[in-house]
């Protein structure tokens, strides 16, 4: 009887870990697949067949992803990161107000305010990009950073200012109206009783705001072109086309070092981000 | 009597303070957040709501600047010859549809087992959770050279290999040079982007599901299948239609990842609407045709958002 029961038990336990296998793999191999690739000589990277093997790898590609007269990631890194920080500052100001402003509006037009939020999360890309190109080209901002950190806007703050509204929903009001008791103003409020309590929530959304700029493609494929504007993913792409199948070891290595700063970011805030992302997601 | 009296004559008599002062009282109201809120509302609807407006406008002009500055009004032109003299374009409406229903559904049903499978009692489940959602933050040039390095036509790239060592080809497949080959790794690798995002979303509404439901449902008799089909999905409906909704529209609009790993090819066949905008807009420079083929692709993103809609309010009053 017990000798079925625990048989049973261990069933379950091989099964359950068995599934987490299987997602992992199927999650992760691709990627270790390529962090695995880019450490093969690029000489061997064709020539052999596939290996799972840590023996004779070799930093050579990265050298050539980082050298200017490779990649260039260092200067490709160094345009993103600027791009993909000054769109996360300033998404995090503007959502913080509006966020803010969201979570406490009882007035005329609060649904509105709601439906242009959820529509706006629904026109993107090819929907805008058209005007966009005619009227930046006019105001002489296309290759520009500033072109791609104003763009980059539409994509971040609708949902920013959505998950800031929520985390602003969780501190309750009667810290404000103690506050408003003791005379302070309803900005000084802000600033001084209810930021330092959101200030986990800014930082998540800031984070998002980062990590949704770094995985845009599209924008940065019709705004930018020239050497010191493009985005690591426009660099990449451009020598993936031009290079084809010659340089596969140096490209991936490339493509490690364009994932890094990413998952950095997404280490630090992971776990405020996902219950803000969940918490977000289920009201609406 | 006499206070209301006085008190029209002190409003009427103060005419300019009784403006500044309700502006201020508004302003100590709801105007403060309604005011916090406008710069991001405002510039949304200028730099979102705007610019699909005048899409739609250029729909129905010949404007294609790099041959002349001027657009000429054509009526309804652009769209006729969409219709009928463009060959490409019904193929393309396929490839839409298998691309936008296929990625979804396939995002969906993998993202709701995996949610499950991670929803069970784990060791370390805080860590499978973050590590899942490394596709998500991997940009979608780099997934293009993942699977285009996984899916490489040689005979030693790493499909073709082990589906030659399991006997299952005898020459290796140039996957992403066949019209139908090209397929299977397109939706893989948007699967492989997307389910990350679809797992955090289910997981959400799993954990919002009272334990005693499904302990009672097993105490009943009810087998795994069983529970999963009358507790747990009916539990989980509302999660799933949201997911549905936001998977739809990040495959529709999010072109990018097709475009980094078949920029549309070969020929046509992995092409859809966003990415003939895309290269009417910037590879021919006509606007006027990207306008049309545009204003297209986001009513059909409406109609099947519209269906979609209607068909869970149905299932709801069915069921209630």
């Amino acid at each position: 009887m017990s000798d079925v029961r625990v048989r049973r038990a261990v069933a379950s336990v091989a099964g359950r870990y068995s599934a987490v296998l299987a997602l992992m793999l199927f999650l992760l191999l691709p990627a270790i697949w390529l962090v695995l690739s880019s450490l093969r000589p690029n000489r061997e990277i064709f020539t052999s067949m596939p290996s799972w093997s840590f023996l004779g790898l070799t930093l050579d590609n990265y050298e050539w992803a980082l050298s200017e007269r490779g990649m260039g990631m260092v200067q490709l890194l160094a345009t993103t990161l600027f791009v993909c920080a000054a769109t996360a500052v300033l998404t995090a100001v503007f959502a913080m107000l509006a966020g803010y402003g969201l979570a406490r509006y009882q007035g005329v037009g609060a649904r509105a305010a709601v439906v242009i939020l959820l529509l706006a999360q629904m026109i993107q890309g090819p929907m805008i990009l058209i005007p966009w190109y005619s009227v930046t080209a006019q105001l002489g901002l296309l290759n520009t950073r500033t072109v791609l950190i104003l763009i980059y806007q539409t994509i971040t703050l609708p949902a920013a200012v959505w998950l800031m509204s929520s985390f602003f929903r969780r501190i309750p009001q009667e810290l404000e109206e103690a506050a408003a008791i003791d005379g302070a103003g309803r900005l000084r409020t802000l600033a001084q009783v209810v930021l330092p309590i959101a200030m986990p929530g800014v930082a998540a959304v800031t984070m998002y705001a980062f990590i949704l700029a770094w995985n845009d493609y599209q924008y940065a494929l019709t705004l930018t072109s020239s050497r010191t504007t493009k985005t690591v993913q426009v660099g990449i792409a451009q020598v993936m086309e031009s290079l084809g199948a010659t340089n596969w070891g140096g490209i991936m290595a490339s493509g490690v070092l364009a994932i890094v700063p990413v998952v950095i970011v997404f280490a630090l805030v992971q776990k405020t981000l996902i219950s803000g992302l969940t918490a977000g997601a289920v009201k609406g | 009597m006499t206070e209301a009296v006085s008190a029209a004559i002190g409003t009427g008599g103060r005419g300019a303070g009784r403006v500044r002062g309700r502006t201020g009282a508004w302003m100590r109201g709801q105007g403060f957040w309604l005011a916090l809120m406008s710069p991001v509302l405002l510039f949304l609807i200028v730099t979102q709501f705007w610019p699909l407006v005048d899409t739609s406008r250029i729909s129905v002009f010949d404007y294609q600047p790099t041959r002349s500055p001027d657009s000429t009004f054509v009526g309804v032109q652009n769209y006729v010859d969409l219709f009928v003299n463009d060959r490409r374009f019904w193929i393309i409406t396929r490839n839409s549809f298998l691309w936008m229903l296929g990625s979804t559904a396939v995002q969906v049903v993998v993202g709701t087992a995996g949610a499950l499978v991670l929803n069970m009692n784990l060791r370390l489940r805080g860590l499978w959770r973050g590590l899942m959602m490394v596709p998500w933050v991997t940009p979608v040039v780099v997934v293009a050279i993942i699977w285009r390095w996984m899916f490489d036509g040689g005979e030693n790239g790493l499909v073709n290999y082990y589906l030659g060592q399991a006997g299952l080809l005898s020459d290796p497949l140039v996957w992403l040079s066949s019209d139908v080959w090209v397929w299977p790794v397109v939706l893989l690798a948007s699967t492989w982007k997307g389910t990350p995002f679809v797992i955090l979303l289910v997981l959400a509404g799993l954990q919002s599901l009272p334990g005693e439901l499904i302990e009672s449902a097993r105490v009943d008799g009810a087998g795994a299948f069983k529970r999963f089909r009358y507790v747990v999905l009916p539990h989980l409906r509302p999660t799933l239609a949201v997911t549905t909704l936001i998977a739809l529209v990040t495959v529709w609009f999010k072109f990018e990842l097709i475009w980094a790993l078949t920029t549309g090819g070969p020929a046509f066949a992995t092409t859809i609407l966003p990415i003939y905008v895309f290269t009417q807009a910037f590879r021919d420079f006509n606007f006027g045709m990207a306008g049309a083929v545009a204003t297209i692709a986001m009513l059909t993103l409406l109609t099947v958002v519209g269906v979609l809609g209607l068909l869970t309010r149905l299932r709801k009053e069915g069921s209630s």
